[in-house]
């Protein structure tokens, strides 16, 4: 459905205040008489705190105010839970550890905040962090996800009997039953490394305290400014509308950021009341490693059984999830691991099994995947070993299990993160593939490309998987729509942007509807003072629920236009037309009211008027959907290995995907090759790793490596699939994390086939030159 | 407190006379002395490259040095290039192409490939790839910051 | 982390062996050690400042000995703590008599990190731990040497 905007490779609108240096960011915000902050971290990842000693550094020349878990009396509490835990799933069991603002009595991460400076400047509140005297016992640490699940020597936790967080088994069908029946069963562990969401800008927060108007102010690079500002309001004891949250630019979000009730914004506005001055705190880049959430790091134990010729008939996955020291967001991350496992294929008995694990790390939330990537490789990498146990091809075995058009809406009777039972709303999987194959050109690979690189030596490896992405869950979003006096229109939603493109794609949804020129049409995203209600940036879900939100309040506004008009141009409704900022009479152009004037007069100064009288061009709306909308795809890609160093190049990337419509198509590429880029980074090249006292070593770019443009494919090929999701008017689906789920497991399936002189089985997510060399010692030559 | 010792930079062609402690980052000289928010401190150790300014007409990442080292020296930061209403072709191109997502990692890869487009005004794709190296961007997996410095060097070379 | 490795001292087993037992010998040998006090027969505590990649910071600990048993053994017990961190190590070091007024050092031990120490200067510390035991045992190399001689 292409309209004159929708649909169309819309240029940014966001993009020259990016480019010439004028956006604002969160640390390019400057308050007369502000201060800074500074946090002292822990260095041990678990320890008992014997004595934390700030004398010597209140006295420090221009430190205003040092604070610790201590001198915050009662306003110190723990939580809350930002995701409530899931008992929608019958017997979960949850162990409810919500993050604490500040360590008191004992530290459960390295990075664990243990005291707050607030200075003159940053330099001076780093000095003073330095003269604090911390005196802490260390224990060892638990850092072993299968052993901390059996062995309650050391707890994270003293209070609870284990290190378990939560248990929650899910089953569709009878796995047991389908074994019986099974020709082959296949098995196999599999690791899913730790890896950092890692956006460019690390996060911020700036808080103004006014005395005066009694209102808060904050500017913080989040994804969930409402649920930060109920958060903030709530322990402050204000009412909502004293607080306002203004997401300013942010540098990148991809999960991590929609984290609230950390160290950072509990402590500042209770510190800027307290000062009664405005403070900024800006992390920098070792403390975004160590002390902002990040992501991955399972264990899994697949199991899989099939027909002779294929057709699988059951799988089993009980895989332990390491959630960190606390879990503060719930099970949204192992919940979307086992929603992901089975969703491309016909599965028709499904047993999961979550064991959520209490370690001394940081808090696991989100990161573009989130779950969906572990569940994505573990499933695909189990493909792969069915396929060479019953010496099919990887291509083959897949098409034959992947679902058909024609088996939407599928119940999958595995309850998600949105806690609803899932619903595979429309698309066609095996299509994706059978059109992936057909882009890489899987025949010719085989036949003559492959065995004509292999006799001269080289060794190319083709790898081939399908995928799908649950996006867009509820709850809900909302948007307003007005109509400005100068015919230009404004919308406001509680969705905040991290640079997605929502100024231009919400603005093209808007512009259709009004016809209106797309740059008349300004965006507000994630300021609570414009709009107050929604729930954040996750879950690939901004185009399709808050885009949905606008587009029904752009109707509505659509509407009221048509009605106002009629009335001042004395027509009937259905003989008012939209011309291009106006509306006018059909069929006569010249017969007109600009849409500045109109929203005039839809405003009357005086006079009666209606009783049930809506002021204004104005509409707002809500978007809630019955459960979420799933994008679906499948990539492949072709890799040249140099079996000396092991260094791999990807030669092709092929990707085909559907997320259903497509509001801008650039807009969409650029989402796709930016997710692809994280799952090449996840594949090969990023890896957070804790040595076994919990000490992460792995705290810069020096050490955490991302990759770097001579690291990517020279092109990332995309094909695209249309169908449109039944759940919404616009037919959208999410894409943004579609790109980071397939690299890893169409990676290790390539590699395998390039090495083709051994055994290779790789069985981890995120791999590198040497630990391909020592996967290739272990396995056997054929 | 630390001394301050007294520096002269010329930045974007203006002179500025400060008194600065000798530690101070010339990132942190640009920003937060300065006002210069454009630039951008992404890693403060070297290695993301969105602190890059030019420095004597040398890219150089502003965290790695200190403000009394640009003492005399000339720079030139992404507001040197083009407003809002005036881009720089390369900027122009950027847009164009969608080679910036959040854009945070932006100024100090359009501070890289200023010099860069001079030195090679017809740049293989390649070339293009090593030029940008250095600069880490999490968001457009390159493809698309490729594509924009090649539109900007046929912009730039054909005078447009 | 995992050390471990041999150097051979050009004299007599008890000399080597005393040596290791000496704080203002060890003080002068370690690379960056700013003191070294004895607190009691087996305990000393010392300052060290370590240069390590982009770290560099002064750190404070306690050293102590034990297993003592001369000249051919004892056990090396480290804890330090500083601002970039903190270190944890024993050490078992094993003199061998080879003859011709050669000694054997063994050395094996094991050594924990934390803090930025870890988490930036990590991916250095192995090959600035093997500079500083090679360096560390070519001065005590000549710091013997001249002892012998005085004698
Ligand atoms: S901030 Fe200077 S290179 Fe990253
Ligand atoms: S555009 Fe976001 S880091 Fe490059």
């Amino acid at each position: 459905m292409t309209g004159k905007y929708f649909g169309q490779p819309v240029l940014r609108l966001e993009d020259k205040h990016l480019l010439t240096g004028r956006a604002k960011f969160c640390d390019d915000i400057v308050i007369p008489g502000m201060l800074h902050a500074a946090f002292l971290r822990s260095d041990y990842a678990h320890a008992i705190i014997k004595n934390i000693d700030v004398t010597e550094a209140r006295k420090h020349p221009g430190v205003v105010a040092v604070y610790t878990a201590e001198d915050m009396g009662d306003y110190w509490k723990i939580g809350p839970l930002q995701v409530p835990p899931p008992f929608a799933i019958k017997d979960a069991q949850f162990n409810a550890r919500p993050l604490p603002p500040i360590a008191k009595d004992k530290v459960r991460f390295s990075g664990e905040p243990i005291a707050i400076v607030i200075a003159e400047s940053r330099y001076i509140a780093e000095d003073a962090c330095e003269d604090i005297i911390f005196d802490a016992e260390p224990l060892p640490a638990v850092i072993d996800l299968e052993k901390a699940w059996e062995d309650t020597s050391v707890l994270v936790h003293d209070d609870l009997p284990s290190n378990m967080a939560a248990l929650v088994k899910q089953e569709a069908g009878d796995y047991e039953a389908a074994k019986k029946q099974a020709d082959v069963v296949v098995s196999k562990r599999f690791v899913a490394d730790h890896v950092a969401g890692a956006a460019m800008e690390n996060r911020g927060f700036v808080v103004n305290w006014d005395e005066r108007t009694q209102e808060m102010t904050v500017w913080a690079g989040t994804q969930a400014p409402l649920p930060l500002r109920s958060a903030i309001a709530g322990r402050m004891g204000l009412v909502e509308n004293q607080v306002r949250v203004i997401t300013p630019y942010i540098g990148g979000g991809f999960g991590p950021k929609v984290m609230t009730s950390q160290a950072d914004d509990v402590l500042l506005p209770w510190i800027s009341m307290k000062l009664n001055r405005p403070i900024k705190w800006i992390e920098d880049r070792r403390e975004n490693f160590l002390a902002t959430t990040s992501e991955r790091d399972q264990v899994h134990h697949c199991e899989m059984a099939l027909k002779k010729d294929g057709t699988i008939l059951g799988f089993k996955d009980v895989f332990y999830h390491n959630t960190g020291a606390y879990d503060p967001y719930g099970m949204t991350v192992p919940l979307n691991t086992q929603t992901h496992t089975v969703s491309n294929y016909r599965v028709p008995n499904f047993y999961t099994e979550i064991r959520m694990v209490f370690t001394n790390e940081m808090v696991v939330t989100p990161v573009r995947g989130a779950g969906r990537s572990e569940g994505v490789f573990v499933m695909e990498r189990m493909m792969d070993l069915a396929a060479k146990e019953l010496k099919m091809d990887p291509v083959e075995i897949r098409l034959k299990n992947l679902l058909k058009k024609e088996e939407f809406p599928l119940n999958t009777g595995v309850i998600g993160q949105d806690f609803v039972v899932g619903v595979l709303d429309s698309g066609d999987y095996k299509n994706n593939l059978e059109k992936c194959i057909q882009m890489v050109d899987y025949e010719k690979f085989r036949k003559e490309i492959q065995p004509k690189a292999r006799k001269e030596g080289k060794h190319l490896g083709i790898g081939v998987v399908a995928f799908t992405e649950g996006t867009a869950v509820g709850p809900y979003e909302g948007a307003r729509v007005t109509v400005g006096n100068n015919g230009k229109v404004s919308v406001s939603t509680g969705y905040s942007t991290q640079g997605q493109g929502h100024f231009t794609v919400f603005a093209q949804i808007v512009a259709e509807q009004l016809n209106v020129k797309v740059e008349d049409v300004r965006v507000i995203t994630g300021d609570t003072g414009h709009f107050h209600w929604g729930a954040g940036t996750f879950a690939s879900r901004g185009a399709t629920i808050a885009g949905s939100a606008i587009h029904a309040a752009a109707v509505l506004v659509r509407e009221k236009i048509f009605a106002t008009a009629a009335k001042f141009l004395e027509v009937p409704e259905d003989q008012v037309d939209l011309c291009e900022g106006s509306a006018c009479v059909k069929g006569h152009p010249e017969k007109f009211i600009s849409l500045g004037d109109l929203a005039g007069k839809a405003n009357p100064m005086r006079g009666a008027v209606e009783a049930d009288v809506k002021p204004g061009l104005e509409a707002t709306a809500y978007y809630a959907p019955p459960h979420g909308a799933t994008g679906s795809g499948a990539c492949a890609m072709i890799v040249d290995v140099d079996p000396e160093t092991f260094k791999v190049k990807i030669e092709r990337f092929v990707l085909v995907h559907d997320c259903g419509t497509v509001i801008n198509p650039l807009l969409l590429e650029g989402q796709i090759q930016g997710g692809v880029s994280m799952g090449i980074g996840n594949a090969f090249y990023e890896k957070m790793v804790y040595d076994e006292n919990g000490q992460l070593m792995t705290a810069s770019f020096m050490d955490y490596l991302m990759p770097q443009a001579t690291d990517m494919p020279r092109k990332m090929e995309i094909g695209h699939n249309v169908h449109p999701s039944p759940l919404n008017t616009l037919g959208l689906k999410g894409v943004g994390e579609a790109g980071a789920l397939p690299p890893s497991p169409a990676f290790c399936q390539a590699v395998e086939d390039a090495l083709y002189e051994y055994e290779l089985d790789l069985t981890e997510s995120n791999l590198n030159p040497s630990m391909l060399y020592e996967f290739r010692n272990k396995a056997i030559k054929r | 407190m630390a001394q301050l010792i007294p520096i002269k930079v010329t930045v974007n062609d203006t002179v500025y006379e400060r008194q600065v402690e000798p530690r101070l980052l010339l990132s942190d000289f640009i920003r937060h002395e300065l006002g210069l928010f454009g630039t951008h401190v992404g890693c403060e150790h070297g290695m993301c490259g969105a602190c890059t300014i030019l420095f004597d007409g040398e890219p150089v990442r502003s965290c790695l040095i200190f403000a009394v080292q640009a003492n005399g020296h000339q720079i030139k930061t992404v507001e040197s290039l083009g407003s809002p209403d005036h881009m720089h072709p390369l900027q122009e191109a950027f847009h164009e192409k969608h080679g910036l997502q959040c854009g945070f990692c932006t100024p100090g890869i359009l501070m890289t490939v200023v010099p860069f487009l001079e030195e090679h005004p017809h740049p293989t794709e390649d070339e293009i790839r090593e030029a940008i190296d250095g600069n880490i961007c999490r968001c457009t997996g390159y493809e698309k910051i490729i594509e924009s410095v090649q539109a900007a060097s046929e912009k730039m070379s054909s005078g447009k | 982390m995992n050390v471990e490795g041999e150097y051979i001292f050009n004299g007599p087993q008890q000399a080597v062996y005393d040596m290791f037992n000496d704080p203002n010998a060890l003080a002068t040998a370690v690379p960056g050690m700013q003191k070294m006090v004895q607190v009691d027969e087996t305990h000393y505590e010392g300052a060290i400042f370590l240069r390590i990649g982009p770290i560099s910071a002064a750190f404070e600990g306690v050293l102590s000995l034990s297993d003592i048993n001369p000249p051919e053994s004892c056990t090396l017990n480290i804890e330090g703590k500083g601002k970039a961190g903190f270190a944890k190590g024993v050490g078992r070091v094993k003199f061998t008599d080879l003859g011709n007024n050669q000694t054997k050092l063994n050395y094996s031990g094991e050594v924990n990190i934390g803090g930025t120490l870890a988490s930036v200067g990590q991916r250095m510390i192995d090959s600035v731990a093997k500079s500083m035991i090679k360096s560390g045992c070519e001065k005590l190399q000549k710091t013997l040497e001249e002892r012998c001689q005085q004698k």
